[in-house]
């Protein structure tokens, strides 16, 4: 199961195969399935959502206003003729008539997710349950029980009554009366027959310990005649998880409560959701993990070969390469991610998610990396192929003995960085149904209301991150320090090994040596170096540590 | 490593036959070096009407130069005068212009890529500004030549290295990196890679220009020993005149671009031909 941010990629990878099947609201698909000949509407779930428009309170003429608009649309006919523009038929006339049967008939019973982040309906914890039923065509019902199976409660909960006849809201008078695992509904006026009822339970209590519950339930009628509900369907649930269960402590706890009432903590860092979000982030985490750490070692061996052929002798070679990494460095990932998922689908071309989202990142990597690469290798002293060819050492051996060597060293503290900057990237991906890290959060938080689910995505990307920062400098100091020549030296094995007996013997000399001889080596060192780490710096990655403009190509 | 056009640069007249070449050489060099002539003895390096021009620069006029096997060829002149570019066009990090350059009567100017990596075993260079590997520690520097293009063992290398490292006094510090060693010790380094090859040539591009004077003793030891004991033939272009007038079978001044004057050190040092030399030296002392 794939969740996408768009209703039209996700019917084009159903119609070229990629997908079984889309789910989405029915007005979007009726509104597609016009577009994709090849896709049939199949089943229509009813999940008793409705469609609103929410409004603030604060400007009761704002509400007063879209009210009037919506009912002279109604009025004049704007509103069926928009429904058949969009739909192709009239739906406030089609699928609404009523089910009503002989007897009390349950058409739906189901429970609201009460885990975070997931549609797991947990036993022994509040939820809110739904019931609907239609009161039989002749019958005149004027009252509802339901019962809760051994271990369930409506202990503490409230009930919303609603009776709709169909699709006007009738106004009934009722009386609830809760207690235990039982709870009574009784009409002050029987309502009419063929009514739906829609009672919705909050903090109702599903039996703990997991399975299928079915509640059961009877109903009177004006005339005194009773039945019982039957055939109400039932509810699946799951034990309470580990997880869960810190989450329940944490809630028994004072110092949460005050901590959440806090407007700032409670919103970004609620513990409950931090723990619930850190468990349900994991597998996001990894996938992250996993399309990086694939992605890059491609992105590694591409950008080589195209360092090498935006330096090769072949006209035609190095326009390729130039071409290949300014088109990839001048466009955003996010539009590269865009054109890889539509397009080739569109095409045809179905590649699972995963795979192309590893393809992708590799090849955006490839284009920084060739020119860290290309800046790394071109930063070498000419120097070092000089004496390499002084040796007799031919252009392969050259590069992969002297230059590559000391490319590596060089391009480390920019490659890691890049790294880093990948590693963030794949959090784009979640537009494009990749179930990462960002996706993962981005759901939670919206499920719960509340951003301490992306303050955990933020826990697992510095997880990675800051350790890598703190790598590139260690890295970036040593390499100052070895370039400067005040690095740790190893033993000398002997001091009596000095044959040439011109004065030059060990500790003193060798010290004095040092301070002398290297004043100017090193200085021509760091004239050079702002150079290199100028080059070194893509400039187009905001990323990276220094920012710099010399590209020169 | 294409030679475009080899007769750019004015009517440079075709390189002469091995055995004429030689006997011309012999003749104009006989009086003017130390070296002990064999006889039948063919340069190992001749020099022919060299032209190099950087763009509208000409860095070298029509310098003809002979070296001799064991000779020990100190060039002097001052900065800009040519001499590295000539040390360069020998080994072909600089391509020539036009003339013809013939190492061991074998012409090397137009020659195929392959034959230069070839030759440049046969030319050991050292370098002013020293050009080790700095990924490597001085041993390795020392080896790297050996194994990879000489294609000798590891434990043939090592040695070899060790010997070598030794020779400079060097031995004790195999194990650091160039960083880790003053600009004498990493040009003494230098010499010893370049040695280890056993090249027959032996080429110093300014070795000690870029050191501290103190530094600058150790290394010019290390070459005395090397003229003396070494029996390579050598190369120096350098600054040093006491290391010219003590070393030196044959001393070249050069200025811009021209060869001013050569001779035995005796004769250049102490009777200098020309005005100019006579200056430089003058101003140098």
């Amino acid at each position: 199961m794939v969740a996408l941010d768009d209703a039209i990629q996700a019917c084009t990878g159903c119609s070229t195969g990629l997908y079984d099947a889309v789910v989405a609201d029915l007005p979007v698909l009726l509104h597609l399935s016009s577009s994709y000949p090849d896709l049939a509407l199949n089943k229509q779930i009813p999940t008793g959502e409705r469609y609103g428009l929410v409004l603030s309170k604060s400007n009761p003429e704002l509400t007063a206003g879209v009210s009037r608009a919506i009912r002279d649309m109604k009025d004049d006919g704007t509103i069926s003729s928009l429904e058949v523009q969009w739909f192709g038929e009239l739906l406030s006339t089609a699928g609404t008539s009523t089910e009503a049967g002989a007897t009390f008939k349950v058409s739906s019973c189901t429970a609201r997710p009460n885990e975070d982040g997931t549609s797991n309906v947990i036993g022994g914890e509040p939820t809110r349950l739904t019931f609907e039923a239609y009161a039989g065509a002749e019958e005149q019902v004027t009252s509802v029980t339901l019962n809760m199976p051994d271990g369930g409660s409506f202990d503490g909960s409230s009930v919303g009554v609603t009776v709709l006849d169909g699709l006007k809201r009738q106004s009934v008078d009722s009386n609830v009366d809760v207690k235990g695992a039982s709870m009574t509904v009784s009409f002050a006026q029987p309502i009419a027959g063929g009514s739906l009822v829609r009672l919705e339970v909050e903090g109702a209590k599903l039996p703990a310990g997991g399975g299928d519950v079915r509640l059961t339930g009877s109903y009177v009628t004006a005339g005194g005649t009773s039945g019982q509900i039957s055939d109400v369907p039932a509810i699946t649930t799951v034990a309470l998880s580990p997880v869960q269960a810190i989450v329940k402590w944490l809630d028994g706890q004072a110092w949460v409560s005050a901590w959440n009432s806090n407007q700032f903590l409670g919103m970004f860092f609620k513990p409950q959701l931090l723990v619930t979000s850190l468990v349900s982030l994991f597998q996001g985490w990894v996938l992250c993990l996993i399309l990086v750490i694939i992605a890059y070692p491609f992105a590694v061996l591409l950008g080589l070969a195209f360092a090498f052929l935006k330096m090769s002798k072949v006209r035609i070679l190095r326009a390729i390469a130039v071409v290949y990494i300014n088109v990839i460095r001048g466009t955003p990932l996010f539009l590269q991610i865009y054109i890889a998922f539509f397009g080739l689908p569109m095409m045809g071309i179905n590649i699972s998610n995963n795979i192309l989202g590893i393809v992708v990142m590799a090849l955006n990597s490839s284009a920084y990396l060739a020119e860290i690469f290309r800046a790394g290798i071109q930063s070498i002293p000419r120097g070092q192929n000089e004496a390499a060819s002084s040796l007799g050492m031919n252009a392969f051996q050259t590069m992969v003995y002297v230059i590559l060597p000391q490319t590596i060293r060089r391009v480390i503290p920019t490659v890691t960085s890049d790294f880093i900057t990948a590693y963030k990237d794949t959090s784009l991906l979640s537009s494009v149904g990749v179930m990462e890290l960002m996706m993962f959060s981005k759901n939670l938080t919206a499920t719960a209301g509340n951003m301490t689910p992306y303050m955990a995505a933020a826990v697992y990307y510095l997880i990675v991150t800051l350790p890598l920062i703190k790598g590139v400098t260690l890295i970036e100091r040593r390499l100052e320090r070895a370039q400067s020549g005040s690095g740790p030296r190893p033993k000398v094995e002997s001091s009596a090994q000095d044959d040439k007996g011109e004065g030059m013997n060990t500790a003193a000399a060798i010290a004095g040596d040092t301070i002398l001889g290297s004043t100017k080596v090193s200085e021509e060192r760091r004239e050079r170096k702002p150079w290199v780490m100028d080059a070194l710096s893509a400039p187009f990655r905001p990323s990276l540590p220094l920012g710099g403009a010399a590209d020169a190509d | 490593m294409q030679i475009k056009s080899r007769n750019k640069a004015g009517n440079v007249p075709p390189a002469l036959s091995a055995d004429e070449a030689a006997t011309l050489a012999f003749e104009h060099d006989k009086s003017l070096s130390h070296h002990a002539f064999v006889e039948g003895e063919h340069p190992d390096v001749r020099i022919e009407h060299l032209n190099k021009t950087f763009g509208d620069n000409v860095v070298l006029r029509d310098v003809s130069l002979n070296v001799w096997p064991g000779e020990i060829v100190v060039v002097l002149g001052p900065s800009g005068s040519g001499k590295s570019t000539m040390l360069r066009c020998i080994n072909l990090l600089e391509t020539p212009t036009a003339g013809h350059i013939l190492i061991k009567d074998k012409e090397i100017t137009g020659s195929r890529k392959t034959d230069v990596n070839k030759l440049r075993r046969d030319l050991g260079m050292v370098f002013q500004g020293f050009n080790l590997f700095p990924h490597l520690t001085a041993k390795k520097n020392v080896m790297i030549g050996q194994t990879k293009v000489l294609g000798k063992s590891k434990e043939e290398a090592e040695a070899e290295a060790m010997r070598q490292l030794a020779a400079v006094g060097m031995a004790d510090r195999a194990d650091f990196t160039p960083a880790q060693l003053s600009g004498g010790q990493q040009q003494r380094v230098a010499i010893a890679r370049a040695v280890a090859m056993h090249p027959q040539i032996l080429l110093f591009d300014e070795p000690t220009s870029a050191l501290d004077p103190e530094l600058v003793r150790d290394v010019l030891g290390v070459m005395r020993d090397l003229a003396i004991n070494g029996g390579m033939t050598m190369i120096v272009v350098t600054h040093e005149m006491g290391f010219a007038r003590d070393v030196a079978d044959r001393v070249v001044f050069m200025e811009k671009g021209v060869v001013v004057e050569q001779g035995t050190p005796e004769q250049v040092f102490d009777n200098p031909k020309s005005e100019r030399t006579a200056a430089f030296l003058g101003n140098i002392k």
